[in-house]
């Protein structure tokens, strides 16, 4: 097949293409999207700009101290709402505790504002306060999703366990906690990015122990875009490498996850 | 010719005027049979095999649910074994048209769970390596259920409900979605696994006939008596020992096979 019918199938819906077409795409979507950069109003940094900005605030301002508060600010968040999160979720099978299971996923229409005065109240300090303030955000998210991964359970799954004599806190254990391994890893990896979407916010709203957010906050008081784009491009890249990490975590435990399933 | 060598002892299995409804719906009614324990002079252990036939939403889940002890009847009792205990999950065995496994173990991880299970079982690599010589599986210890073809699949479904010390196995639509190959692989893995013991007793639960007859020494078809109510029960028993069917060698090429099967066809064309 030539790679102009491959790019003519890059068109049309679930069709494959090879590796040229889709290193084709790639670059066509790289150019687009500097070209867009390039004709952007003035007021956007250009990317030298950017990363002179990165350096200043590497050098002047303590980036990298920044930096570490905020990473070890959301690890520990997500650890937190992963510990809380999935042990509701497990606790969903039990009847007496699917109310209260079915309430907390109700919280993630509630906006944090108004609960971050209940949370000021129960905080020793600041940097309590903004650690379960992204908690509350970021667990009944985590719940909501790990509550319909236990619900589609198959019954048959169950069954099959039960007939083979395990009991009901032993099929508990294999069929809800460790047969949902993986997609548990899966839910937490996908928390663990909303992680960083409101990280910034909620260290906007508490400045407390500093972090990027409000790093971005003061560069966006100066009007200094390049250092905001900078930061938003160090957000980016700490993200996506925690994206990356999480995902090798999730294969190096759960390998049996991404087989591809054998035809017979 | 078979009669002549096959005597009928102790019971293994008591249906007793079982009814069973789901929600306010009555699905079962008076399903009353027996499985008994099939002796042959000729062999040295003769397990059962009894084929549940029966067309689409006939009951025959429901039947396989009640044997296995995953729902309670609403009426009658359902009794389990020499020693008729009534029917709890964990006497009976049940391998699900989709095999289920443990998908985040190995199939030695998976046999080796089983075989915990196993009352009296002081070895359990030894029983787990057995398990695998024995169901052909060797090759595949160290392999994730994914990564297993359907026949395999089934194997290990198998092999790890007789591991776990069961010897009532019920096998919901063992045939469907197979090929040819693997429909026969599935048939003979069936009538090896019932010849290995005297008190291995296999429920396959289908509707496919000619597979029901190739393998079964009893066949219940359950079914209704009028088309207008939703109510099953058990129509016809067909005992093919006595028909001269089960158990013959090469037995679909025989007259007597192709007789049960247009009979048994005939019946079902009616439900």
């Amino acid at each position: 097949m030539s790679i102009f019918q491959d790019l003519r199938h890059g068109l049309r819906p679930h069709r494959a293409v090879g590796a040229p077409a889709r290193a084709a795409f790639a670059l066509v979507t790289a150019g687009m999207l500097a070209g867009l950069w390039h004709l952007a109003p003035a007021v956007v940094p250009r990317p030298a700009a950017i990363g002179a900005a990165l350096v200043r605030l590497w050098t002047e301002h303590g980036l990298f101290d920044q930096l570490a508060t905020s990473v070890a600010l959301n690890a520990r968040a997500i650890a937190w709402s992963s510990v809380l999160g999935l042990g509701l979720a497990y606790l969903s099978v039990l009847p007496a505790a699917r109310p209260l299971v079915q309430a907390l996923t109700k919280l993630r229409f509630s906006g944090l504002i108004g609960w971050s005065f209940v949370l000021a109240v129960v905080a020793h300090d600041g940097r309590q306060l903004k650690l379960w303030m992204l908690v509350f955000a970021m667990t009944p998210l985590l719940l909501t999703a790990m509550v319909a991964v236990v619900a589609a359970i198959p019954r048959e799954r169950l069954d099959h366990a039960r007939t083979l004599g395990l009991g009901p806190w032993r099929v508990m254990l294999e069929v809800v906690v460790r047969g949902t391994a993986a997609d548990a890893l899966e839910a937490v990896r996908q928390n663990a990015a909303m992680g960083w979407m409101m990280l910034t916010a909620v260290e906007g709203v508490v400045r407390a122990d500093g972090g990027l957010g409000i790093m971005l906050l003061d560069r966006s008081k100066h009007l200094d875009l390049a250092a905001v784009f900078a930061l938003v491009a160090v957000v980016l890249a700490i993200g996506a490498a925690q994206d990356r990490l999480l995902a090798a975590v999730r294969r190096a435990l759960c390998p049996y996850a991404e087989l591809p399933v054998t035809a017979d | 010719m078979s009669t002549t060598r096959c005597q009928r002892h102790e019971v293994l299995l008591t249906l007793d005027h079982v009814d069973a409804d789901r929600g306010a719906r009555a699905v079962l009614r008076d399903v009353d049979a027996r499985i008994h324990n099939l002796v042959r002079s000729d062999v040295a252990a003769q397990g059962q095999v009894v084929a549940v036939l029966g067309p689409s939403g006939a009951g025959k889940t429901t039947l396989l649910r009640l044997i296995a002890g995953l729902d309670a009847p609403a009426r009658g009792q359902v009794l389990i074994g020499a020693d008729q205990r009534p029917a709890r999950p964990g006497l009976v065995g049940v391998v699900h048209q989709r095999c289920p496994l443990f998908e985040h173990r190995t199939v030695a991880g998976n046999l080796r769970l089983a075989a915990a299970r196993a009352p009296g079982c002081r070895d359990r690599t030894a029983a787990v390596g057995a398990a695998l010589t024995s169901f052909g599986l060797v090759d595949r210890a160290e392999a994730w259920p994914a990564q297993l073809s359907g026949g395999e699949r089934q194997r290990v479904a198998i092999a790890q409900q007789f591991l776990c010390g069961h010897t009532f196995v019920v096998l919901d639509e063992p045939f469907a979605g197979l090929d040819p190959r693997s429909r026969a692989h599935a048939c003979d893995a069936i009538t090896d696994v019932a010849a290995r013991a005297a008190h291995n007793t296999l429920i396959v639960v289908t509707h496919d006939l000619r597979d029901a007859v190739k393998v079964a020494d009893t066949v219940w078809l359950l079914g209704r008596d009028d088309p207008a109510t939703p109510v099953s029960r058990i129509v016809a028993t067909y005992d093919l020992i006595e028909r001269g069917v089960a158990w013959v060698p090469g037995r679909e090429q025989t007259a007597a096979f192709a007789e049960v099967v247009r009979e048994l066809e005939a019946r079902f064309a009616s439900l």
